[in-house]
Order: C-alpha cells, then structure tokens, then sequence
C-alpha cells in the first residue's frame, strides 16, 4: 500500500464531497450514508439530495421540495451515536426553481428579470439549456458551503446523460455568452473596423444565414431578444460561475465516484475516473456499489466437480433426519445445491466485472470500498449507519 | 393458419427508454436479436456515449461509430453522433457542401452548439425519421429500428424536443420537418415506446411517473412495460422456507448452515422484493408487465440475449 494514499477518514476535513457516478448506481443512499457517517463523527453535516426514493425521502426528512436544510431530529441521531456536536441535515434541489432564482437574483432590475422568465425561448428552454440543471445543483452547493451551520456538504449529483455535465455546465453557459457569434447576434451594428473583426464578422453572417434558412425568419430575432436579456446579468454570473469552479476543482472539495456491478457501469465509471482527473478533480474513493457478497466476507468452501453427488447425499440424510420421511429431501438437498451454485455465480461475476475498476482506482491512489447489497432496499437511517460503517472503517485488502 | 407477427415485432419503430442502470441497452439488443432471427432487416440505434452494442451482438472490431455495421447475429447497429447527423441534415437541405462546413467548423459556432438544448435529441430523431423513410428498390431499408434512448430523465425530453421545436420556432423548414417526427413519434401504427424499469422502490415509482407523462405529454403508444433483472424465485415451490429449514440443519457440508441460510435468505428476500414492485408496477401504471430473469452470470453476449428475448416475446405472436 502506498503511503500517500487517501482515506475515508481525510474526507471529514473537507468542506464538500461529490458522489458522482452513472444512474442507478446507489448515489443517493451512498451520499446519505456519508453524510450520516460524518455526523457520527462530529461534523455538522447538510446532505443535498436530488431524488431519494419515497422512504428514504421520508427518513430524512425532506418530503417537500425546494426547502430550507431540515435537521433530523437529535433523538433519532443519539441512537445512531451521533455525539452531541454532529449535526445532520438533508435537502432536496428542486432544479428548475434554482435556475428561475438565479435569473432573480442576478437581473439588474425587475423589468430585466420579467423579460427573461417571460421569453418564449427561456420558457421552452430552460429546463433544458445546456447544463442549467446542474449549474443550479452547483449553485445551490456553492451557496450552502459558505453557509456557518455546516462543516461539510454531501453532495448527490444530477442523473444526467454523463456525470461530468455538471461540472463543465458554467463554463459552457459562460462560454455561449462570452462568444463572439453570440456577441455579434447581440450586437449587430458593432463597428468593423479591425481586418480580423471583418473576417470573422464574414464567418458570422454565413453561420446566421445558415440558421435563418433552416429555422426560418424570427427565429433568430427571439433568440437575441432571450440573449439580450441574460446579457445584463452575465456579470454577476460569471463572477458566481468562477467562485464555483473554484470551490469544485480546488482542495476544499473531494469526490467519491460509485459503481454498480455491470460491465456498462464499470466502463461508465472508468471513463469518469479519467475524465475527472483531466478536469483536475480529484478523485479520493471508490466505491463498487451494491455487490453480492459472501455473508461472512470469506468464500466458503463449494462443492468440487467430484464432489456434488456426496454433497446431495449428505444434505438429503441431514434433511431427512430432521423432517421425517416425509419430507422431500431429495429436493430440498438440489434445490440447497443450485441457491449455493447461483449465489456463488453471482459472487464471482460482481466481483469480476468491478475488478478492473478496483485496480485502476488503487493505482491512482484511491481509497476502494466494496460496499455488499443488502436483501432489501435501504430506506431508513439505521441502514445508511450499515453502509457508512463499511464505508468509513472497514480498511479492505486493496485488489 | 395466418401468422401473427408479435406486437413488439410489428411496429416500425420501438425506443427503448429508461432510467440509466436498468438495462434499456441489453433489452434494445434482445430485441434487435430476436427480430433478425425471425429473418427481419433491424437497425439498432444506440445514443449514448458508450457504445455497448458490438459486444452484446457478438461483433469483433470495436466500435462502429456513426456509420454503423452488421453483426454477425444479424442486426445491423450504429452508435448516433448528432454532429455527424447535424452535418448530414444540413447537406441534404442546403447543397452547398462547402458553406455548411465552413461553418460547423467554426469554433464559435461550434461553442454555440455545446451550449444549445435540445438539437441533439432532435437531429437524432431526425436521423431516425430519416432510416424510417429509408427506401431500397421501392421496399423500406429497414423492417424495424430499435432504438437505445438516452438515458434518465432526458429519456422524456427526448420524445418531446420535437414538440417543443414546433412550438419554440414560427416559421422555416426546421419547423416542418420537427412536426413530420413528432407525428412519427405520436403514431401509433409506426411507434412503440417500451418502457424498461427495475423492481425495486424508486425505479417503480419513477416509470410510474414516467409512463403518465409519456401518454399525457407527448402522447406516444405504451402498451406494455418490461421489468428487468427479476430475481428468480430461488426455493421449489413446496419449500417456501428453504432458508430456514437449511439453518436449522445441525451439519452441513462445505458452508455453516448459518452461511448457507444467509445465501438463500437473501435470494429469496431479493426475490419477493422484485414481485412486490414488479407488481406495483403493473397496478400503477396500468400496463400488462413483462419481467425479464435476473441472469446469476450477468449478460455476457448473445447466447445471454436470446435467454432474455425469449421472455421478453412469451406469450404472443412469432
């Protein structure tokens, strides 16, 4: 083991932690159960949550969208030995309200702001400009990490087509106002003077053509008006937008990447861990999420090729010894066998398909976790307590 | 006797759609498998970044892209680029191949696309509406295009981008043409729309709520929603409490009886899990269900896939 690996226990100095991964892979329970674990050891803790499962919701206590952190009550806490200076609180982002408070917040003036919310364009696209729904969740981040009540943000990111939307969502917003296209549409009377500015303005007027003639006349006019009047507030965007990037990419922030055990999550899931790195987010843990796992951590010894039919014989003597001869135990002692046979495929094949993702997070210097799936969903705080404690303290042989 | 062809079989057009981890793409290949057994000339479109096509058909050589190719098992495959499908739309609808590319290589148009909603989801379409009229000698070029939506809640925009353009731009021909696929979308002659979930809590509660504004919103055909990865009902029927009767043993060989209950307990838990939301399923949505087997070794390629098209067309038709 290299010594400057990560540990779970390093997260707890940071100020936000990411859970990132593909759909369905356990993010949602995952950033709960950290959160609960960092709260069991004294942090004051907000987990902000996109959308947990109905039970999981109501454990939390965050039933009603786009509200205020709500605590979990201490009662609840001391029995899951949170020491009385933890804290644990739980949010839910309602996305398209963050993105209609943004344009609130940064419109110069009501008059800006009503344009803007009542434009054709931003009402049927607003939902869907590019990254809109994660810049709000980073928004939303970024305004509860400065926040004096909390040591620590857990995070659940977005479902989105790839994880990493989220976090390139305000460069690209900054990146489509900023542009000189965009510029020109805003401003089409701008001065020509420069050889360079004619050139381009050249290549502009072919571009605007282009999409005049492919969506018809007016098109363009209601998306200059939409640009018009973002382009007021694009200051006090741009300002959040780089304090955010700054808080995601600098050393207050850690991200846990997660995996379920299928070979289109684990490909996902490496590729995210490339992607992150190159972004220069840094990546302390992994976790293969939800896998089947033996009972007592060890394999137990299975039946040999030679050895089935001793096996059948043994269990069908035992069976019968205890029920009587009536009982079937025949068919209990094969239908023992293929439980054992099926179980220990589906062990092996978790395994194998999240090893791959296990190396290569080791050799990067992650912290790995094989976190084991549970008969029944998780849904309440003692199951997160399950999941943190294997998260937090089990230190697991590196593959 | 006339044969009835299986109503998954019969449409011109099936989008698989989902949530991410669910299995869309495996269940978009059975299909796309079973089809070409049955001797029909399938496409299946994937769209995503990933492209997971080639291995579950059993094709070697890697990704085939944008262009596509066949499998060997028979369908032909393509991952959709929506630059490439861009490029090409505005070729067909410009002629001036030089214009369109000096401008879709402008890195400032090329900014303003990496900002822009929904033309990816629409030139997709596009492109699909477009292999649907696909003709060959008079006869269509494909029987059946199978596609691989995008994942999660974009799953819906998906569908609805082409609505939203009709409804967003006044006049041109981008407009026109985004009313000729949403009335692909909308007909229920052409189009199926096959719902892929999971049964555990939250995938049921989200297809529920996906399926209601599918029909409401979009307006789309739903006749019947795929539940995947069915855990097995592990124990004989006439042994309901296999688990327990196995800890109860004094002795037993290889596992502790202890170990050996856990095993079987906790298939046997997962398994009335998945009847419990498959079934909730099924009573929230409506719609008859179809489970689909949990495979203990995973879906590894297309030995797999024809397992799961089996359950996947029980019941009706060829």
């Amino acid at each position: 083991m290299s010594p400057q690996r990560a540990s779970a226990e390093g997260l707890l100095s940071r100020r936000v932690i990411a859970c990132v991964g593909a759909g369905g892979v356990g993010k949602t329970t995952l950033a709960a159960a950290i959160g609960l674990g960092a709260a069991q050891r004294g942090r004051r803790v907000l987990v902000l949550t996109i959308d947990p499962a109905r039970r999981l919701a109501d454990a939390l206590g965050v039933g009603a969208l786009g509200s205020e952190p709500q605590a979990i009550p201490r009662e609840l806490l001391s029995q899951l030995a949170v020491p009385a200076k933890g804290e644990l609180f739980a949010m839910m982002l309602d996305m398209k309200r963050t993105f209609d408070e943004l344009v609130t917040r940064f419109a110069p003036d009501a008059a800006a702001r009503d344009r803007i919310l009542a434009n054709r364009i931003y009402q049927h696209v607003s939902d869907a400009l590019a990254g809109s729904a994660e810049y709000s969740a980073m928004e939303k981040v970024y305004e509860m990490s400065a926040r004096p009540e909390f040591d620590l943000v857990v995070l659940d990111t977005p479902p989105s087509a790839h994880a990493l939307d989220f976090l390139e969502a305000p460069e690209r917003l900054l990146g489509m106002l900023d542009s000189r296209l965009v510029q020109l549409l805003l401003h089409p009377a701008m001065s020509a003077g420069r050889l360079g500015l004619r050139l381009f303005q050249r290549g502009a007027h072919q571009a605007f053509s282009l999409i005049e003639r492919i969506t018809g006349f007016g098109f363009l006019e209601d998306i200059s008006e939409f640009l018009l009047a973002f382009e007021g507030m694009s200051e006090g965007f741009r300002r959040r937008a780089e304090a955010v990037r700054r808080l995601l990419f600098g050393p207050d922030t850690a991200f846990v990447l997660a995996a379920a055990a299928s070979g289109e999550s684990v490909a996902h899931a490496r590729d995210l861990l490339a992607r992150l790195e190159e972004h220069g987010a840094k990546v302390v843990g992994v976790v293969a999420n939800r896998i089947r796992a033996w009972p007592d951590g060890a394999p137990p010894p299975l039946p040999g090729p030679g050895e089935r039919e001793a096996w059948r014989d043994d269990l069908t003597r035992a069976f019968a010894a205890r029920h009587g001869g009536a009982f079937p135990a025949r068919l209990a002692a094969t239908a023992a066998l293929d439980v054992l046979d099926g179980y220990a495929a589906a062990v092996s094949r978790d395994g194998e398909a999240t090893a791959p993702l296990l190396a290569a997070a080791s050799l990067r210097g992650c912290f790995v976790r094989r976190i084991p799936e549970l008969p029944r969903d998780v849904h309440d705080l003692a199951g997160l307590a399950w999941i943190a404690q294997r998260f937090f303290e089990e230190e697991q042989e590196q593959p | 006797m006339a044969e009835r062809l299986h109503p998954l079989l019969a449409r011109r057009l099936v989008v698989v759609t989902g949530k991410g981890g669910t299995g869309k793409t495996t269940v978009a290949a059975a299909l796309a498998l079973a089809a070409a057994a049955r001797g029909r000339n399938v496409l299946v479109v994937e769209t995503g970044r990933d492209e997971n096509m080639p291995r579950l058909l059993g094709h070697r050589g890697g990704p085939v892209g944008h262009a596509g190719a066949r499998a060997p098992t028979g369908p032909w495959m393509m991952r959709m680029e929506p630059h490439e499908a861009l490029a090409e739309y505005l070729q067909l609808q410009l002629r001036v191949p030089r214009l369109v590319s000096r401008v879709l290589d402008q890195r400032g148009f090329r900014g303003l696309l990496d900002a822009a909603p929904g033309w990816r989801e629409l030139v997709t379409l596009g492109k699909v509406w477009h292999l649907e009229q696909a003709r060959e000698g008079g006869q269509p070029r494909f029987d059946q295009l199978v596609v691989d939506a995008p994942a999660t809640g974009h799953g819906l925009t998906f569908l609805d981008v082409p609505r939203v353009v009709v409804s967003a731009i006044r006049s041109g021909p981008l407009r026109r043409h985004a009313r000729w696929v949403e009335e692909l979308v909308r007909d229920p002659e052409r189009t199926l729309l096959l719902p892929v979930a999971l049964a555990e809590e939250l995938p049921a509660r989200e297809t529920a709520e996906l399926v209601v504004r599918l029909r409401e919103q979009v307006g789309v055909r739903l006749d019947r929603v795929v539940v995947n990865a069915m855990q097995p009902a592990p124990f004989p029927p006439e042994l309901p409490d296999l688990d327990r009767r196995i800890a109860a043993l004094p002795a037993t060989p290889g596992p502790a009886p202890r170990t050996w209950a856990a095993c079987a307990a906790h298939l046997a838990s997962r398994h009335a899990l998945n009847r419990r939301f498959s079934d909730e399923i099924g009573a929230r949505t409506a719609l008859p269900v179809v489970e689909l087997p949990l495979l203990a070794s995973g879906v590894r390629g297309p030995e797999d896939l024809r397992t799961l098209a089996a359950a996947l067309l029980a019941g009706e038709g060829t």
